[in-house]
């Protein structure tokens, strides 16, 4: 089974952001990257369906730019067999960058292509179901499970109140959920081995798109807690201020 | 008013440190494994491979990412990086700038004196940065010369061989609280090397560990000090280097604060405390905290903002607690495990860097001569430290530090001395106690310290601004003595930065996830081993 992941690299969650000069960007200085934690989920669902097949490649792909390179060698610590960097500044516009990863995919001819859900960057939310699209498959979103056999998947995706199964022939796009499995940690072995697997660079140049991040702002700052009282008879004086003054009640 | 002695409720290391059993079947094989990625291990990795690019040579490391346990003030002397890397000018290493001013004070409650700059002290030209970016820049040197670095993979333990240190076993991931494999459980890796090389930084485990199996003693016992560190935005640039002596520290203690600017908008401040310190309630976080509120800081940070908190202990004892030897069959000690800082003059990261690079050659004629690490050949690096600016530097100041242990005043006016002469003056060594055997009297508390979480923070704040997210759930690393009193309980939770330790009631309790791995405790009571990798501060600007 060839089965290829696409990969993003985002601030670690813990990061505090700081936005850039031009107010558009978020300042890089000393943030730690790692990949998205969601394409977390897909790599090891590649590892474990290639593992499951008994044969096969695994490809981690990533459009970024030199920086990114980092996180496809986490991908192969972690046991992907081969990785592609299309070499490039992303467009603000997802479908520019779902069309150069399209057009790449389309020459690696796998029978699944797997995303994360989401990054945690940008939520975007798109770039999978877009290069489903753009490359005639089927797609499943936000799968938190995924089994395949006999030349098809089946699916089931978390929705409100319960669980959404779906069926679909290979090939086919998954983006994947929280819950589909417990990402490996690179081993030491896996470390070492990285560094012998093969990693392609293709210069791409996305598209400028139709879309422009006019501006970035942080969240507003939280007020801080305010103790009422202590002990059963602060109740009343909880109850009066989450009633009148927070409108919750 | 009670006297603790805090070796009598210290336990020993684990012996299982030292393994007599086979790295199993499946173990990597390595020409080089250097325990740590600071200064020490790095510089010594990178020459490594300028020596002999065939050498296969892997780097553990226990924080997740590099540089994230490492912290140092710092004002760094640039002659070892220069010297690692000839090619390269002072304005492609990643400083944040150079010392153009400085300034000396002595410090009282409400007033500020400042005092000419002692000789030893003059930091002109030197460069002001965050050693964790240092250490990050260095990783990058390091990996595109093809060393493998294995960041978050603890060292545990050594394997031996008769007298030969032959491997090291990393710490396993994914146990729960009692020690049982969870659903991410990673098994130990077992590494094999022809030498490895410790840099685990100060207060090492391994390395005491092999000292003590190897029977490697020092003239004095090494002494050591605890810092605890803050990074802040601050609204207008800092003009100078400060360093200031005397107040908030009682007369009994050695140490002292500094404050660093760190480009336009960033200082580092920071106060250092020697764990000789005689008065049990003595506690290094809340007195840095009271020190910002002093009119010679409170201006600088006021109005900005805390980005960062961290802590570390420093090998204080100079020339006299150096080891007797610095290396062994299949080993060698670099950096801080060794205990290449000079006091007087603040520095260590030079001392680490050259100690690395002077292991890397003595490692690499050894390998190349003979194939293997054995003591006669690794023994060479002892001499070449010898023969070094680091025994020579040390040698000049070698009592000034231990002229302090009765008190400030009496040391001061040994120290001017001592500086004066050379180290000629008093020419004798002065004998030194281990910090544990230093007795504590227990004063009456103090008025409490109250943040104002402003300027001033609690404990679990800083551990906080730490990046701290160590798993809750993991086995207990710190190894308590049994049955502990209240009082001695009392004297752990001022000595912890990182509120690991509280009194409650007469007992002991320990929240070990809040550790970060600074060691004051493991030089003064409850024992510090390694833990699942990762764990502990995620450090950016320390």
């Amino acid at each position: 089974m060839k089965i290829a992941v696409c990969l993003r690299r985002v601030p670690d969650t813990t990061t505090k952001i700081v936005i850039g000069a031009d107010g558009v960007s978020i300042n890089e200085a000393g943030v730690k990257f790692v990949p998205n934690p969601y394409d977390e989920y897909a790599l090891e669902a590649a590892i474990a369906l290639k593992d499951a097949a008994g044969s096969g490649e695994t490809i981690v792909v990533a459009l970024g730019e030199d920086a990114v390179q980092e996180t496809l060698r986490t991908a192969l610590a972690m046991g992907i067999d081969r990785a592609i960097h299309l070499q490039g500044k992303p467009s603000a516009d997802g479908l520019e960058n779902a069309r150069l990863l399209a057009a790449h995919l389309a020459s690696l001819n796998c029978d699944a292509v797997l995303f994360g859900k989401l990054a945690v960057d940008d939520y975007g939310q798109q770039t999978g179901a877009m290069v489903a699209e753009l490359m005639g498959l089927p797609c499943a979103t936000a799968v938190a499970k995924l089994e395949v056999s006999g030349g098809r998947a089946t699916t089931e995706r978390e929705v409100e109140g319960g669980v959404e199964q779906a069926g679909c022939a290979l090939p086919a796009v998954f983006t994947c959920d929280k819950g589909l499995n417990n990402p490996r940690l690179p081993s030491l072995k896996g470390i070492m081995a990285a560094k012998k697997k093969p990693l392609d660079i293709v210069p791409v140049s996305a598209g400028s798109g139709q879309v422009a991040i006019v501006s970035l702002a942080l969240p507003a700052e939280r007020a801080a807690g305010r103790i009422v009282g202590e002990g059963a008879a602060a109740v009343p004086a909880l109850l009066q201020l989450l009633t009148s003054e927070a409108k919750v009640l | 008013m009670s006297v603790v002695l805090p070796v009598q409720y210290q336990p020993p290391l684990p012996a299982s440190m030292i393994r007599r059993d086979q790295p199993g079947a499946e173990a990597i094989e390595l020409d080089v494994l250097v325990v740590g990625a600071g200064p020490a291990g790095l510089a010594c990795a990178i020459e490594l491979h300028r020596q002999s690019p065939d050498l296969t040579i892997g780097v553990l490391e226990k924080a997740g990412a590099l540089g994230e346990h490492t912290l140092s003030g710092a004002v760094i002397n640039p002659v070892a990086i220069r010297a690692l890397f000839p090619d390269l000018k002072d304005e492609d290493f990643p400083f944040r700038q150079r010392v153009d001013h400085e300034g000396v004070y002595y410090l009282t409650k409400d007033g500020s004196t400042k005092v000419p700059t002692p000789p030893t002290m003059q930091n002109r030209g030197y460069y002001a940065a965050s050693l964790c970016e240092v250490v990050r820049w260095l990783g990058e040197q390091a990996e595109t010369m093809g060393i493998n670095l294995f960041p978050g993979f603890p060292a545990e333990s050594l394997f031996v061989d008769g007298e030969r240190v032959i491997g090291v076993r990393t710490v396993p991931s994914g146990l729960d609280r009692a020690g049982e494999p969870t659903d991410v459980f990673q098994e130990p890796t077992d590494l094999v090397a022809k030498v490895v090389v410790l840099a685990e930084g100060s207060r090492g485990a391994l390395g005491q560990a092999w000292r003590s199996w190897r029977g490697v003693g020092s003239a004095n016992p090494q002494i050591f000090a605890l810092g605890v560190k803050e990074v802040w935005q601050v609204t207008q640039p800092l003009d100078r280097i400060i360093h200031t002596l005397g107040w908030p520290l009682p007369a009994g203690a050695f140490g002292g604060s500094w404050c660093y600017p760190m480009g336009p908008d960033q200082v580092s401040i920071g106060l250092v405390v020697g764990l000789d310190y005689h008065d049990a309630t003595l506690d290094v976080h809340e007195s840095l905290q009271r020190m910002k509120l002093h009119p010679l800081f409170r201006p600088i940070l006021e109005g900005g903002q805390l980005l960062e908190w961290g802590a570390k202990t420093i090998p204080e004892g100079g020339f006299y607690s150096l080891p007797d030897r610095l290396s062994g069959d299949g080993l060698v000690m670099v950096g801080d495990t060794a205990g290449f800082v000079d006091v007087p003059s603040l520095k260590g990261v030079h001392y680490a860097m050259e100690s690395g690079m002077l292991a890397a050659k003595a490692i690499a004629s050894a390998l190349a001569n003979a194939g293997t690490g054995d003591a006669a050949a690794l023994s060479a690096y002892d001499q070449a430290v010898q023969a070094s600016r680091i025994t020579s530097d040390l040698r000049r100041t070698r009592n000034i530090r231990l002229a302090f242990k009765d008190g400030f005043a009496v040391g001061a006016i040994k120290a001017g001395l001592m500086t004066l002469t050379g180290g000629a003056f008093p020419g004798d060594r002065i004998a030194m106690p281990r910090d544990a055997d230093v007795p504590r009297a227990s004063q009456p508390p103090a008025e409490p310290f109250v943040p104002d979480n402003v300027l001033t923070f609690s404990k679990v704040d800083a551990v906080f601004k730490s990046g701290n997210a160590t798993r809750d759930s993991i086995p207990s690393h710190l190894i308590v003595g049994e049955q502990v009193p209240g009082d001695v309980a009392d004297f752990y939770a001022h000595l912890c930065p990182a509120g690991v330790y509280e009194r409650q009631g007469d007992h002991l309790v320990v929240n070990a996830p809040n550790c970060i791995d600074c060691k004051a405790t493991d030089v003064l009571g409850p024992r510090w081993t390694p833990r699942e990798g990762g764990s502990g501060p995620t450090y950016r600007l320390m």
